[in-house]
């Protein structure tokens, strides 16, 4: 399959849901969309395209908004693909990957506990790294990397 | 120390250092052991008899006088310390490989285990962070006295590479009490036998 | 009988690491368990935004200390691709054969501390006896133990000393020879089978669902190996086979891992015969000022200014000894990355436990677990 390709297919199914695909080194593309078709869009490249992989979910802070990027593996074209959806910053929030491949759940914890994306449908949503009740989320931009004061006092107080 | 016993005649000279040795062996060599501990076998012997007479002599002095017998536990705790099986991070595999064959840090009756009941030394081989922080004071108050530990690697003493990271401790003295530092990232196996014998001279000088 | 929760960890001779393992039990059995990670979490990603690509490589050897050289690898792929850098050839050889050296090395450890939770204990002596021997190489080119520094972007940053490949040769024919006494050891002991065949099974379409990679998912008759799938670096020029086992279970893998070390010798044998005929440079010719220098000299911030920083992203994923290691890079045309992200095949590996660990007995705990192969640095980040 080629970029176009892959492109075409699924604009004639999706039609405005597809902001567009990229080319991107080393994978067949990325495709960027919109998160309200989150869900069709997992259950097509699950079970139409034959993406039975998914390798991994992140997200990064562009502080006016946040990406949320998935890589999925196909084991019949022997390509990745990526996948990406921009989210608001004041309400993050897109649909869970979890029904469709059950690994995002350790990933989709991960991205919320350190860019605090929020993965609706996530069995079980909560941090994964930092203790429960850390207030911050670290890898957003606007966290300063010199501040562990406040994870120390919440320690002791236990 | 009065009475030394002199030294075996047959000691090889001491190596320019474990890299430059190590880079000069051979490898028909390979079934043998890296860096020579004859060395270091000999000044356990040189210390090892007197000490223990020593130690026998103040002990039948002191039941004379009705004292405790501190020096023999002294002794024999110093020469038996028993570390926690408890790995961190990368420390932690170069603490395994001073168990392995090459080192065998067992010679040194430093025998790892795993309930912190059993232990009296604490080797913090890694990263400390704040979530596992009080689990780390925890197990070190489940230690019976007398107890020591050593901060082993540049993270322990002082966060090493991830000092400002968000979530490590820099440094875990900043936790419990720490009675030797290794510098390393990490140590070597030699750095931490060095650590542990450095650990017995204190103890014997503290005398507690 | 009545359920209750069963905490195994942090200090437990089970994890090899820093992880907890709750476990739901009703008597003996194991009935629900969750993984709880994040006591090693070092923000290794938050560092990274702050530091020039060649200081990353620090924080890459630190991340996976037991595949220290396989995270480089993993890691300079990807930055070379966002900064539009290729390296010579020679240096790619000498990544390979560093990397499959790191493969050997890592499953000597993982075999080390796996035969001595069944409670073989003369294993771990032997593993650890031919693990000094690969980083007694390591240590002759790259000066490390355990912690490199040695890759660079655009290319290694030594060549090999004069005589190197031939003490490489020689510890390939030693390896060769321990394997099979490895292999005696354990396999022909009752106890081992009597603690590991049959236990733990995930077969291959569950091991995909849950994002099993790896020796793991390849014991399950699964022939996935990112090498032969997507060759990254010179693997389209090396013959190996993938290593596959048929049981799914805990001797499944071991098999595999066995099988593995062999080819990775297989692999090592042809990179030495080719850095032998082919003499070169080992670092790119046309690479960046800056790369050398990430800091301006004091006095002369103007220098700041004058670079010329290209944009770009870098996608990697490598065949890592735990399984499948990926990294992302964005890169925006500043000094420093603006985003990295790596994936951990070990985070997804124990995270599958919810899956292959109910059904057992708690004694069973060890021996699957440590078929896992845990590196917590990587899983944490």
């Amino acid at each position: 399959m080629k970029t176009n390709e892959l492109a075409a297919r699924l604009t004639s199914k999706f039609g405005e849901g597809i902001l567009g695909v990229d080319e991107f080194p080393g994978l067949l593309g990325r495709v960027r969309f919109d998160a309200a078709i989150a869900s069709k869009l997992f259950h097509t490249f699950r079970d139409d395209l034959g993406f039975a992989h998914l390798t991994m979910v992140g997200a990064i802070d562009w502080i006016d908004h946040r990406e949320v990027f998935y890589t999925l593996w196909s084991d019949a074209d022997r390509v990745y693909v990526m996948l990406s959806a921009n989210l608001p910053s004041d309400a993050p929030t897109i649909a869970s990957a979890v029904p469709v491949w059950p690994s995002a759940n350790a990933h989709e914890r991960e991205a919320w506990d350190l860019v605090g994306i929020r993965f609706e449908g996530h069995p079980d949503l909560r941090r994964i790294f930092m203790p429960e009740g850390y207030a911050y989320h670290p890898l957003l931009r606007s966290f300063k990397i010199h501040e562990p004061e406040d994870l120390e006092v919440k320690v002791r107080s236990e | 120390m009065s009475g030394q016993t002199p030294l075996p005649a047959k000691v090889p000279p001491a190596s320019a250092g474990p890299s430059a040795a190590i880079a000069d062996m051979p490898l028909e060599v390979i079934g043998q052991p890296g860096v020579p501990f004859v060395e270091i076998e000999t000044l356990r012997a040189r210390e090892f008899i007197p000490a223990a007479k020593e130690a026998l002599t103040s002990l039948l002095k002191e039941q004379a006088n009705g004292k405790l017998i501190r020096p023999v536990f002294n002794w024999a705790g110093r020469n038996s310390l028993f570390p926690l099986h408890w790995g961190l991070a990368c420390c932690a595999i170069e603490f395994a490989a001073a168990f392995g064959a090459r080192w065998d840090a067992e010679r040194f009756g430093v025998v790892p285990r795993s309930s912190p009941r059993q232990c009296d030394l604490l080797i913090v081989n890694g990263t400390v962070t704040w979530k596992v922080a009080h689990k780390l004071i925890a197990l070190y108050e489940q230690m019976p006295e007398p107890k020591w530990a050593i901060a082993m690697g540049n993270c322990a003493t002082g966060g090493g590479p991830f000092r400002t990271a968000y979530s490590v401790v820099p440094g875990v003295d900043k936790l419990i009490p720490v009675d030797v530092y290794i510098a390393g990232c990490p140590p070597r196996p030699e750095n931490l036998l060095d650590g542990i014998l450095r650990l017995e001279q204190l103890i014997k000088e503290r005398g507690a | 009988m009545s359920e209750m929760w069963v905490n195994m960890g942090p200090q437990h001779p089970m994890t090899h690491g820093l992880w907890n393992l709750r476990v739901r039990i009703e008597g003996e059995v194991i009935k629900d368990v969750e993984p709880e990670m994040g006591y090693l979490h070092r923000g290794i990603e938050k560092i990274s935004e702050d530091r020039h690509y060649n200081e990353i490589i620090t924080l890459m050897d630190r991340t996976c200390y037991v595949a220290g050289l396989a995270w480089e690898q993993l890691f300079i792929v990807a930055a070379e691709q966002a900064l539009h850098i290729t390296p010579p050839e020679r240096a790619e050889y000498i990544r390979v054969l560093s990397a499959e050296f790191q493969r050997i090395a890592s499953h000597i450890m993982w075999y080390a501390a796996f035969v001595q939770d069944i409670g073989l204990m003369t294993p771990f002596l032997y593993g650890m006896r031919d693990r000094d021997l690969i980083l007694d190489l390591f240590q002759s080119y790259t000066g490390g133990r355990l912690t490199y520094e040695y890759m660079r972007v655009g290319g290694v940053r030594n060549d090999l000393p004069l005589g190197l490949t031939d003490r490489c040769r020689k510890v390939c024919d030693w390896l060769m020879d321990r394997f099979v006494e490895y292999d005696r050891l354990c396999l022909s002991s009752t106890p081992f089978h009597e603690r590991c065949d049959g236990l733990g099974v995930l077969e291959a379409p569950e091991a995909i669902a849950y994002g099993v990679t790896g020796p793991m998912l390849r014991s399950a008759g699964s022939r996935r190996d990112l090498r032969k799938d997507r060759p990254y670096s010179v693997y389209d020029k090396l013959q190996f086979d993938v290593a596959t086992a048929t049981t799914a279970d805990v001797t499944g893998r071991y098999l595999v891992r066995m099988e593995e070390m062999r080819q990775a010798v297989r692999i090592i044998r042809q990179c030495l015969d080719w850095l032998d005929d082919h003499p070169g440079p080992v670092m790119a010719a046309q690479l960046p000022r800056w790369l050398g220098a990430p800091y301006a000299p004091v006095g002369n911030e103007a220098y700041l200014l004058k670079r010329n920083y290209p944009t770009g992203v870098g996608f990697s994923m490598v065949e890592e000894p735990h399984g499948e290691a990926g990294a992302y890079i964005v890169n925006d045309g500043g000094e420093h990355p603006y985003r990295v992200k790596f994936r951990s095949p070990v985070l997804i590996n124990i995270w599958a436990s919810k899956r292959y660990l109910p059904g057992y007995r708690v004694a069973d705990i060890p021996p699957i677990m440590g078929s896992v192969d845990v590196c917590v640095g990587e899983c944490d980040r």
